[in-house]
């Protein structure tokens, strides 16, 4: 190495020059350091950028219709899949830091959080005519106030999918064939037992779907018990009533007799469908979207069919599905706003219905009846079972914390499932939660 | 075995060596900033900068949409009444209690067993370190695979041989162990490759002096080996210290933290309040100061000890 200062300073000022042009080539080249990173991106005046989530098949259908949209405006739509475990938090992100996509897809439950705090598109007059051939509980679930932010793209529900084989076994020869016939909770008890006598071992009765941002299913015992979430003015909790003791006392039994197995509860990190279709449950609360997965799995090796909820006081069945809507940061909001008017379509909302087997929200098409892709013999059993979702089981599920509501759902209801905890306790916990989200929905909408 | 003779403490002022020149010094200050910098900066944006915002959301009531207000105290005042909080801190001081010890001793007894001549030795301490190059989800997707209750391979084993059914997903301290299972699984191999790192170069005539003076193979390990490796000893502990009160993935996918609370973790329950449905960035901020600090003083209290015992 040279000793000499002047040596010394030159390989200095070498290095340092050297370094000072690699490093700023290095950050120009480094797009995280010069420019924003999200995993959502705005789109342009011609270009929409487009998150959805779903099955193969919906995404499949999403990028079509896309494809369709944007060659009839010769612009271009970028689609965008994500899981649905991940959807809100970058939608959150993308929102706070303006880089959300144009339009996304969002369940109901998290749909009120985002109309009640300004980040949506307000559609209203862009959808206009879709609020006349839409039921208005449905419409109800995209709306905030008075104004849509949204369209109600389909709806799904539950409905028994049952084993005709392990029921014959057990001497049930025939289960209900219309609504009005659903069994009431003791028949639907007494078939459970006899099911439990009968079911080869390793087999269980049934399973329920109210696994993680399924625990909100719960509140279909509760409102065919009678009771709600809600005060009608959704100012307070009224779960712990009657109703809501009847419930839970219902609910809780299925894990005390040993109806349903330990591993179904509702904060299980597995989904008892797989049980269902592995042949280890009779009967399964399970809802239209997972046919297609049913057709797939199971093939030939045994025979099932549906048939309604129980019913209590009276039918019930949850409002589950998603909603299609646009953010309010979009660039191009009138593109946006298309994009959503051309979804919303009879034609479009019915191709998407029909080949992902899910219920369309248009009463046109639900009257004309669709030719779904799978599951035809199936789908009739939801279809009426969406008929028993009343106004005030949309309002319980759709208020701005009711994506945390659910959480407290799951958390709570364990507890007694399989912690054994009093109903009353946990009625009471519930109730206080429930309370406190009302406050929350309350000052967000102030 | 070779010795460093005690360099003389300098004293206050006095100087060693020949005077460098003040121009000379500046100048390799300068350099040394500059190649400080990068990082320093990098640190500061993702280190620093998001550390001291969770202090100051944690005295905020925050949540994902629209400004946050003054809280005061009041996330503290409920995290100090929070039952789940508590439970998650137990959860997390349990399982911590648990993993730490059993990874550190089974990774000394791997090393120490492939650290001999056997045939098929890199088999082996492939077989073992394999897990650490397996990303974390799929870990916990295989943990899932074997550990559901009613189609998981470990209950099918079970059935096979004749035996019941295990709970381990709903029953609580069943889904601990799971849990405390899969952690271990990936953890064991590392701890082996450091140490088996370390007894590369201990000192070998020691340990051939020690045994022509007939010490046996377990006074060997006890009264030179273990001493002998206390420095990594120190670094593993801290580390998986560390890395346990950090747990997230393996509860987050194989038991969401239940049933019920019982296998709720600090980091689970700050990300669920944080991030999950409820958007309480200011609450779940809170956690997640309780945890730094509670990290924080178990390592400083560990490095002390450790620096005390070496004199």
């Amino acid at each position: 190495m040279p000793t000499s200062e002047h040596g010394t300073t030159l390989r200095r000022r070498t290095v340092l020059t050297g370094g000072a042009v690699v490093g700023l080539g290095a950050l120009t080249g480094c797009a995280g350091l010069t420019e924003r990173v999200s995993s959502t991106s705005r789109g342009a005046r011609d270009r929409l950028t487009v998150q959805v989530y779903g099955t193969d098949t919906e995404t499949g259908i999403y990028q079509q219709l896309a494809d369709r949209f944007a060659q009839e405006q010769g612009v271009t739509v970028d689609l965008t899949v994500v899981p649905f475990a991940d959807f809100a938090t970058g939608i959150d992100a993308g929102l706070i830091s303006g880089t959300a996509p144009d339009v996304f897809r969002v369940d109901y439950p998290t749909m009120g959080l985002y109309s009640s705090t300004g980040q949506l598109l307000d559609v209203t007059e862009a959808l206009g005519d879709l609020a006349d051939d839409v039921p208005a509980a449905l419409m109800a679930a995209v709306a905030h106030g008075d104004r849509s932010f949204g369209i109600p793209q389909h709806v799904d529900t539950s409905a028994v999918v049952v084993r005709p084989d392990l029921l014959r076994d057990a001497g049930i020869t025939s289960v209900p064939d219309r609504l009005e016939d659903a069994w009431s909770w003791e028949e639907f008890a007494d078939v459970a037992d006899r099911l439990s006598q009968a079911a080869p071992d390793g087999t269980t009765p049934f399973g329920v779907n109210w696994q993680a941002a399924g625990a909100f299913r719960w509140l279909n015992f509760l409102f065919q018990a009678g009771g709600h979430l809600y005060d009608t003015d959704l100012s307070r909790a009224v779960v712990d009533d009657d109703a809501g003791r009847r419930a839970l006392d219902f609910t809780a039994s299925f894990f005390e007799r040993g109806w349903v197995p330990d591993s179904t509860s509702t904060k299980s990190a597995t989904y008892p469908d797989a049980l269902f279709t592995s042949g280890k449950l009779a009967m399964l609360f399970a809802g239209n979207f997972l046919l297609p997965a049913f057709a797939d799995t199971i093939g030939k090796r045994f025979e099932y069919a549906a048939t309604y909820l129980p019913q209590d006081q009276r039918q019930a069945s949850e409002l589950g599905g998603n909603a299609i809507v646009a953010s309010r940061q979009a660039v191009n909001a009138d593109l946006a706003a298309e994009f959503l008017v051309f979804l919303a379509s009879p034609e479009a909302m019915g191709d998407f219905c029909s080949a992902s087997v899910l219920l369309p929200t248009r009463a046109s098409l639900v009257e004309r009846g669709l030719d779904f892709a799978l599951g035809r013999d199936l789908m009739p059993v939801y279809a009426d079972q969406i008929r028993t979702i009343e106004d005030r089981d949309v309002a319980d599920v759709t208020t701005p914390t009711f994506a945390e509501v659910n959480v407290d759902l799951a958390n709570e209801l364990e507890e007694t499932f399989l912690g054994g905890r009093p109903v009353d306790d946990t009625l009471r916990r519930l109730s206080e939660q429930v309370t406190a989200g009302a406050s929350l929905n309350r000052a967000s909408t102030a | 075995m070779s010795t460093v003779e005690a360099r003389p403490r300098q004293r206050h002022g006095q100087r060693q060596g020949p005077r460098r020149d003040p121009r000379q010094h500046r100048g390799s200050s300068v350099t040394a900033w500059v190649m400080l910098a990068p990082n320093l900066l990098l640190l500061g944006l993702f280190l620093l900068v998001p550390l001291v915002w969770a202090f100051v959301l944690s005295f905020q009531a925050k949540r994902s949409f629209g400004g946050g207000t003054w809280a005061g105290l009041d996330n503290y005042t409920r995290l100090l009444r929070d039952d789940v909080f508590w439970r998650a801190l137990l959860n997390t001081a349990v399982f911590t209690a648990i993993t730490v010890p059993v990874t550190v001793v089974a990774g000394l007894a791997l090393a120490l067993l492939l650290d001999k001549a056997l045939p098929g030795r890199g088999v082996f301490r492939t077989i073992v370190y394999l897990p650490i190059v397996v990303s974390t989800l799929v870990t916990s997707l295989i943990g899932l695979l074997l550990f559901d209750e009613s189609i998981g391979i470990v209950n099918g084993v079970l059935a096979d041989l004749g035996l019941g059914a295990v709970s381990w997903q709903s029953e609580g301290s069943l889904a601990m162990v799971s849990v405390i299972v899969m952690v271990l699984w990936t953890r064991i191999g590392f701890a082996m490759v450091v140490y088996i790192a370390a007894l590369q170069d201990l000192d070998q005539e020691v340990l051939e002096a020690a045994s022509v003076d007939g010490a046996g193979k377990w006074a060997r390990v006890r009264l030179i080996v273990v001493p002998s490796l206390r420095p990594t000893t120190m670094f593993l502990l801290v580390v998986n210290m560390v890395w346990s009160f950090q747990i997230f993935d393996i509860v987050y996918v194989m038991t969401n933290g239940g049933p019920g609370y019982s296998t709720t973790m600090l980091v689970t329950y700050a990300y669920d309040e944080g991030f999950g449905p409820a958007r309480n960035f200011g609450y779940g901020s809170t956690v997640g100061v309780v945890l730094f600090v509670l990290t924080l003083l178990i390592t400083a209290l560990q490095v002390r000890s450790s620096r005390k015992q070496d004199g």
